[in-house]
């Protein structure tokens, strides 16, 4: 076989921020730039791009890579995103691997963005929409709960207290003093984290990494170009990625499963037999504090979890340690931009193991590190093992990179700068199908339903029609089962789905529960009732508190909640064989759902420019020196040369009396599609002396004898005006000599 | 090394498919692609989905994707984008020599979404581009610039529209083929001018599922192997103020990418058979012009009737479109087979306001 080896051979990032002034596609750009530069290579010695980036609901664009080709510096490149929720970050370079092992690029720049603060009032309102439409998200659940339900499995199984959990936090928080990029470094203590506030038990804030904006990217190339422009590429020697099931409450939360076998997928590649002997490194995602621990159990192969404590204990993560863990400081003291944290970790394993860490260099000769990322329902492990060949310390731009030196600028809040606002109306209504009408139905008759897989036997909880686990295979057998079952993990929660707080002494306590009849540790999650937080444990029996019949919509709100019942009751109840739902026009029915979600999006300085000028009825564009032309609308970053512009000093001034319409169309619909009582142009319109356009409206005219190539004139737009203000009105035919 | 596509599976497309949640319509389609490629789920390494958080409604949708391919706990990543880079992604992983097989999936449930104008309109640059009028209106833009630049008529878009549903009506999976000539097209109700109703695909549903493997896997077990000789992709300028609305860039570099790596230097000659995206029609023939085919090369694009019978499937509208030339080279086309088809061209474009396209070439293994 041709040797497909590939290697990182230059990084770039922007500062780690809670609310960036700059634009999605800007703070790319940024990274870009300087994964470049440290490559030193140009775009044009790049052979395609690939993007990570988490869900399109942070950053409030649909398709949001095709909003960052320009930044991501794609444009008439082969360009591709992919995304595995929060494992993003570390499935980029693994993409960025398959286009160069491939054969079918030399080389690859791989990038990872995520600006979470347009998502307002809290990005954490997104995760809403991560569980299922139908038989979840009416429970108004969030991230921080499946964590803390996760958590407290965890906890429970391998005995962790909360204060040994928290080392966790004060070691990354401390390592990330060291790191250019970070967001949250401090120095605190295991009684800082137990003193913070609770947010769902057993989740602290001091717990939890801050949600950020940031992008980071690094170059992939093949051993030839490698060898050629780098003198310490970073191999990539291990790939791994495994997806679980979406069906979350069918599996023990203690150990996942999932990372082990992507571990195991990377190692098998990299030749690792003995993972804690053989690797140097330890990169875990640490999005909770508990996580770096709950992944490490499953890097180093060991479901029994006792290497980890031992380590922890014994101080061996600590940079000068024996395995040294999360040296770049983490999601918890670097931040949290989703899929950007990833690829973070990845560009830390290049750096340390080249040699250009500085001041977060790891005390023993590291050659070989893993980093991993992890996300979605508790159900993905992205897995990536690199190698140097001698990472002696050296003096290199990034090893004395200053937070001052990245691009990013940090804001108090968005609406500090020029912004835009929108509320997308985004409303569905999703096929049940043959499945979850059968299973929505027995809520409408106060029971809980399952189907039968004939080939693996297991009771499957919601119903089914066909068996994930064996060839799809048609599962025709439907039961009502007792709606009695025992409590596997539970949390309990002081926060909304939204993050806000629940009043004052209120709390809502959820909790996985395995139902009575159903396959072992199958369940469903749901609120616990009439019991105290005290009285809550894992292993309590538990019974469905229906809502009076005339009351019962068929859906998962038909139970109020689950309340505690003592000694054996339901456990002898049998799965009863019923009739599943007969489909017709009426029965198939949708179950409806929105994304509720407001977004604010900073102008950037492109957008901020272009609408100080708009204001004052000026237009002006940005001078670019290497495609020397001045490209309109101003920008702060060229796309075609993926050089920085200074939307301020290369500014030109356009006459906005010079426009001529390059193109237009009668619109005679509303964004909604509704039909618009008069019609409305949108012209795009070109300027003399500038490459490129603006678009905007027509205003008001004769709409028939509208021509390309007719003059017009760039009218003055109120004070925080929107796109949807942008105006022009039509000049006299001789308006220009 | 080779790639090869060793079966497909197809169920759609409906205008609306209440009976059949988007699970139930995905396993539908990917039983029957396990079962044309002659492999059971669990020999199959990993898998690609393609698609789009709020097409699905979710946020982060790649959760939802393992359980109704039966890939749980498998290699899996999901894809946004046309569903031609997903083949193309999957394709990458055959050729790094780890994966012996890998299924790509897609699917529209577009009836699932009440307000997809909005959701359209979503997707446009929120500084710049979001004017609150239809989000077709970049269409309406593209169709006048191409129209100057070119010496295509209105009609002749018009008339491409009107071949393609009239002639689908030989099509059994085309719910919107009909009885509709150029004039009705002209003179419907106009959206974005110069673009009317009749030149925009209408959305529908449906799931597609096609299972690639190595020379080996394709030897093994595939019943009528089709060798994927070339694949390439890539985007134009995102920022629509400074893209040339007269052509697509996207479909040029990814032509040029997939004819390089299939040694195909006369596409009109060398292609039996071509598919294009036709969401709207003036791209059906824009995305010709970048593809090198003359319009001597119309009675042979997209004789399923493309999108515009077919309709709007998002992300899996090219793998509808993938699915028929993988038929035609089998030869089990039916009414609308083309005679002899050994090599067809398929191009990937879902939708304004992108112009990221990719391009497969096919062909038939000879034995
Ligand atoms: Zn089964
Ligand atoms: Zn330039």
């Amino acid at each position: 076989m041709n040797n497909n080896r590939v290697a990182v051979i230059g990084a770039g990032m922007t500062k780690f921020v809670r609310r960036a002034s700059e634009t999605p596609g800007e703070l790319t750009s940024y990274a870009v730039q300087m994964a470049l530069e440290d490559a030193g290579l140009t775009i044009d010695d790049i052979d395609c791009v690939c993007l990570g980036t988490a869900p399109d609901a942070f950053d409030g664009i649909h398709m949001k890579a095709e909003n960052l080709v320009a930044g991501a510096g794609a444009r008439h490149k082969p360009y591709m995103r992919h995304y595995v929720g929060g494992g993003t970050g570390v499935m980029s370079p693994i993409h960025g691997w398959m286009h160069v092992a491939s054969g079918k690029f030399r080389t690859c720049l791989v990038i990872a963005e995520e600006k979470m603060s347009p998502c307002n009032p809290h990005p954490a309102g997104a995760f809403l929409t991560i569980f299922d439409h139908t038989t979840e998200q009416a429970l108004e659940l969030t991230l921080i709960h499946i964590f803390s339900i996760e958590m407290c499995r965890f906890m429970h199984v391998y005995g962790y207290s909360e204060e040994e959990i928290a080392q966790v936090s004060v070691l990354c928080k401390k390592n990330a003093l060291d790191h250019p990029a970070a967001q949250i470094a401090q120095k605190i203590t295991v009684k800082d984290v137990m003193n913070s506030p609770v947010l769902s038990w057993p989740v602290k804030r001091l717990d939890i990494s801050p949600t950020s904006d940031a992008a980071a990217a690094i170059v992939l190339a093949n051993e030839q170009v490698a060898r050629a422009h780098c003198k310490a590429p970073v191999f990539i020697e291990g790939v791994g990625y495994r997806l679980d099931t979406a069906y979350w409450c069918t599996r023990d939360l203690a150990f996942p499963n999932y990372v082990a076998m992507a571990a195991r997928d990377a190692y098998e590649m990299a030749g690792i037999t003995r993972p804690a002997e053989q690797i140097d490194i330890w990169e875990p995602y640490d999005p909770f504090d508990y996580k770096a621990l709950h992944h490490m159990n499953a890097l180093l192969l060991d479901k029994s979890g006792r290497r980890t404590r031992e380590l922890l204990a014994s101080g061996a993560f600590e940079r000068d340690g024996s395995h040294p863990m999360c040296p770049s400081g983490g999601a918890l003291g670097v931040g949290n931009p989703i899929a950007a944290t990833g690829l973070m970790k990845i560009a830390e394993l290049y750096f340390q193991l080249s040699g250009q860490a500085g001041a977060r260099q790891v005390k023993k000769n590291a050659l070989r590190g893993v980093a991993q990322a992890w996300g979605d329902l508790m159900q993905v492990g992205t897995v990536v093992v690199m190698s140097s060949e001698g990472g002696m310390p050296r003096t290199t731009r990034w090893s004395r990179m200053k937070a001052q030196d990245l691009a990013g600028t940090a804001l108090k809040s968005v609406e500090d700068v020029p912004n835009v606002k929108d509320e997308p109306d985004l409303r569905y209504a999703w096929d049940n199908g043959m499945a979850l009408t059968t299973y929505l139905d027995g809520f409408k008759k106060g029971v809980i339903r399952g189907s039968k897989c004939p080939k693996c036997g297991r009771m499957m909880i919601p119903v089914r029609c066909f068996c994930e686990l064996c060839n799809l295979h048609a599962v025709n057998d439907v039961y009502d089962l007792p709606d009695t079952g025992t409590v596997q993990t539970y949390t309990i929660s002081r926060i909304n789905w939204d993050s806000s707080p629940l009043p004052e002494g209120k709390v809502n306590i959820f909790a996985v529960i395995a139902i009575d009849g159903a396959a072992p540790e199958m369940g469903l999650v749901h609120k616990l009732g009439e019991v105290s937080q005290k009285e809550v444990k894992i292993g309590m029996r538990v019974k469905a508190v229906w809502k009076p019949e005339d009351k019962r919509a068929g859906d998962v709100l038909d139970i109020k909640y689950f309340k505690p019942v003592s000694g054996k009751e339901g456990l002898d109840a049998k799965p009863r064989q019923v009739k599943p739902a007969e489909l017709d026009s009426i029965s198939a029915k949708p179950y409806k759902g929105r994304i509720p979600m407001k977004y604010i999006y900073t102008a950037g300085e492109g957008g901020s420019r272009f609408w100080k000028d708009v204001a004052k009825g000026k237009l002006s564009g940005t001078w670019c020196k290497a495609c020397d032309a001045v490209h309109v609308p101003p920008a702060a970053f060229c796309e075609c040369s993926m050089t920085a512009l200074d939307v301020e000093k290369d500014a030109r001034a356009l006459d906005p009396r010079s426009g001529r319409i390059a193109s237009f169309t009668i619109v005679t619909e509303d964004r909604s599609g509704h039909m618009l009582d008069d019609p409305q142009v949108v012209v795009q319109v070109e300027f003399e002396g500038a490459t490129g356009s603006v678009f905007g409206r027509l205003e008001a005219g004769s709409n028939d004898s509208i021509e390309v190539g007719m003059p017009v004139e760039l009218v003055k737009t109120p004070k925080d005006a929107g796109p949807g203000q942008v105006a022009f009105k039509l000049l006299p035919p001789n308006a220009r000599k | 090394m080779g790639v090869f596509i060793l079966g497909v599976g197809y169920c759609g497309s409906f205008p609306t498919s209440s009976g059949l949640s988007y699970r139930e319509l995905i396993a539908r389609a990917a039983a029957m692609a396990y079962q044309d490629a002659g492999i059971s789920a669990e020999q199959v390494d990993g898998a690609v989905s393609v698609e789009e958080d709020f097409v699905s409604g979710y946020s982060i949708a790649d959760e939802y994707s393992p359980d109704q391919i039966c890939m749980v706990r498998k290699p899996i990543y999901t894809v946004p984008g046309d569903f031609l880079q997903g083949i193309g992604s999957a394709a990458m992983q055959i050729r790094t020599g780890r994966f012996r097989t890998v299924a790509v999936e897609s699917y529209s449930k577009a009836s699932n979404i009440l307000t997809k104008d909005e959701l359209l309109h979503f997707a446009y640059d929120p500084i710049f581009n979001r004017f609150g009028v239809t989000p077709h209106y970049l269409a309406g833009i593209e169709m006048q610039s191409f129209l100057g630049a070119t010496s295509f008529t209105a009609f002749d878009v018009a008339e491409y529209s009107s071949k393609s549903r009239s002639s689908a009506l030989s099509n059994p999976l085309a719910p919107y083929a009909s009885c509709v000539d150029a004039a009705d097209v002209l003179r419907a109700r106009q959206v974005a001018s110069p673009v009317t109703e009749l030149m925009i695909a209408r959305p529908a549903d449906a799931a597609i599922v096609v299972v690639l493997g190595s020379d080996e896997a394709a030897r093994a077990c595939a019943r009528k192997p089709i060798r994927v000789s070339g694949i390439g992709w890539a985007s134009g300028n995102s920022v629509i103020e400074r893209r040339d609305h007269r052509i697509s860039a996207g479909t040029a570099v990814a032509a040029d990418m997939a004819y390089e790596e299939a040694a195909v230097r006369n596409p009109e000659e060398e292609a039996d058979v071509a598919y294009v995206s036709d969401i709207y029609a003036h791209r059906a023939l824009m995305h010709m012009e970048a593809l090198g085919l003359s319009q001597d090369m119309l009675p042979r694009i997209n004789p399923d009737g493309g999108a515009q019978a077919n309709g709007d499937q998002f992300e899996a509208t090219s793998g509808a479109r993938l699915f028929d030339a993988v038929r035609q080279l089998r030869g089990e086309a039916g009414a609308h087979q083309v005679k002899g088809a050994c090599r067809a061209i398929v191009q990937g474009w879902r939708g304004v306001p992108t112009d990221t396209c990719a391009v497969a070439v096919l062909e038939q293994e000879r034995s």
